[in-house]
């Protein structure tokens, strides 16, 4: 926060780039809490189901998608990378700035 | 004294011989078939890695059962496979994976099958129930070794509840057994270390005689 405030290191246009991928990681994160915890990201998933006739249990798969570790590692690293890339590119010039 | 031991022996014998006939209304023999389009039979595997353990099902089991009811454990024979491609892990890229030529190659070798040899032993015995455990050939990547588990049937009587699943009686058969990748000739060279060489397959399914 105490690089945030100070104009002398980030401008706007830094500051809303560093903001949104932070923002972006961490809803990666909150999703992968939200899905279990998982660790591989799935795109089925096994559920249980009675056979009231003959009073057993039976797995069938099911489509459902599982946002796991893999895929929040992914999206947090590339966001994060993003992020840092356009720190430097929105970097305000010297020259401009004594002008 | 060795009347009373004869009559101890010769009663645990009846109870014995009368706890591998199933008490049903059906007589002598029964073929059921396995093949149940509303996705109700599975075939499971069970595999430990190091990042999670994994599940596999395939709802594509399909073969067939028959014995005399009288007799099911002389009797009992069958035949049950599963395509290789039907087995779902809950990631489709590593579904790929197992079909490849570096897991189970499906393209040479599509079905895993599972052929009834013998029953070894009744192990409990109920009314419509029994449970026994049974030896087979069990062939995967073209390897067929005997294995045995203890499997449980269960068999009902065509009635109105039974009508609303398929014609005719209905057999459940439910068991488990294990087996060792390396004795098939899985490696996974692809990533050999990461999954562990003993599976456990359960089989749940239910076929009917009509």
């Amino acid at each position: 926060m105490l690089l945030l405030k100070s104009e002398k290191i980030m401008n706007s246009k830094q500051k809303i780039s560093v903001i949104s991928s932070i923002l972006v990681a961490l809803l990666s994160v909150i999703l992968w809490a939200f899905y279990g915890f998982e660790i591989l990201t799935k795109t089925s998933v096994v559920t249980e189901k009675k056979d009231e006739l003959f009073d057993t249990v039976y797995k069938v798969t099911e489509n459902k998608f599982i946002w796991g570790l893999d895929l929040t590692l992914l999206v947090t690293g590339v966001s994060l990378f993003i992020g840092g890339i356009l720190y430097f590119i929105l970097k305000t010039k010297k020259s401009s700035i004594n002008n | 004294m060795y009347k009373y031991i004869f009559i101890f022996v010769l009663f645990f014998s009846v109870l014995t011989l009368n706890a591998q006939n199933l008490k049903v209304k059906a007589k002598g023999e029964q073929t059921f078939t396995f093949e149940d389009k509303g996705g109700r039979n599975q075939a499971t595997f069970y595999s430990r890695t190091i990042l999670e353990d994994i599940t596999g099902i395939s709802n594509d089991i399909k073969g067939s059962i028959s014995f005399d009811v009288s007799n099911l454990s002389k009797t009992l024979k069958g035949k049950l496979s599963v395509p290789v491609k039907s087995i779902k892990t809950g990631i489709a890229l590593r579904d790929e994976h197992l079909a490849s030529a570096d897991w189970l190659d499906s393209e040479k070798y599509p079905d895993i099958t599972f052929e009834v040899k013998k029953v070894n032993k009744v192990v409990e015995s109920k009314d419509n129930k029994v449970k026994i455990n049974v030896s087979g050939d069990f062939t995967l990547k073209g390897v067929t070794k005997t294995v045995s588990g203890v499997f449980t049937v269960v068999y009902l009587d065509e009635n109105e509840q039974t009508k609303m699943r398929a014609a005719g009686d209905l057999l459940n058969v439910r068991g488990k057994f294990n087996i060792k990748l390396a004795d098939y000739n899985v490696n996974g060279k692809a990533i050999p270390s990461k999954v562990s060489n003993e599976i456990e397959i359960e089989v749940n399914i239910v076929g009917n005689n009509k």
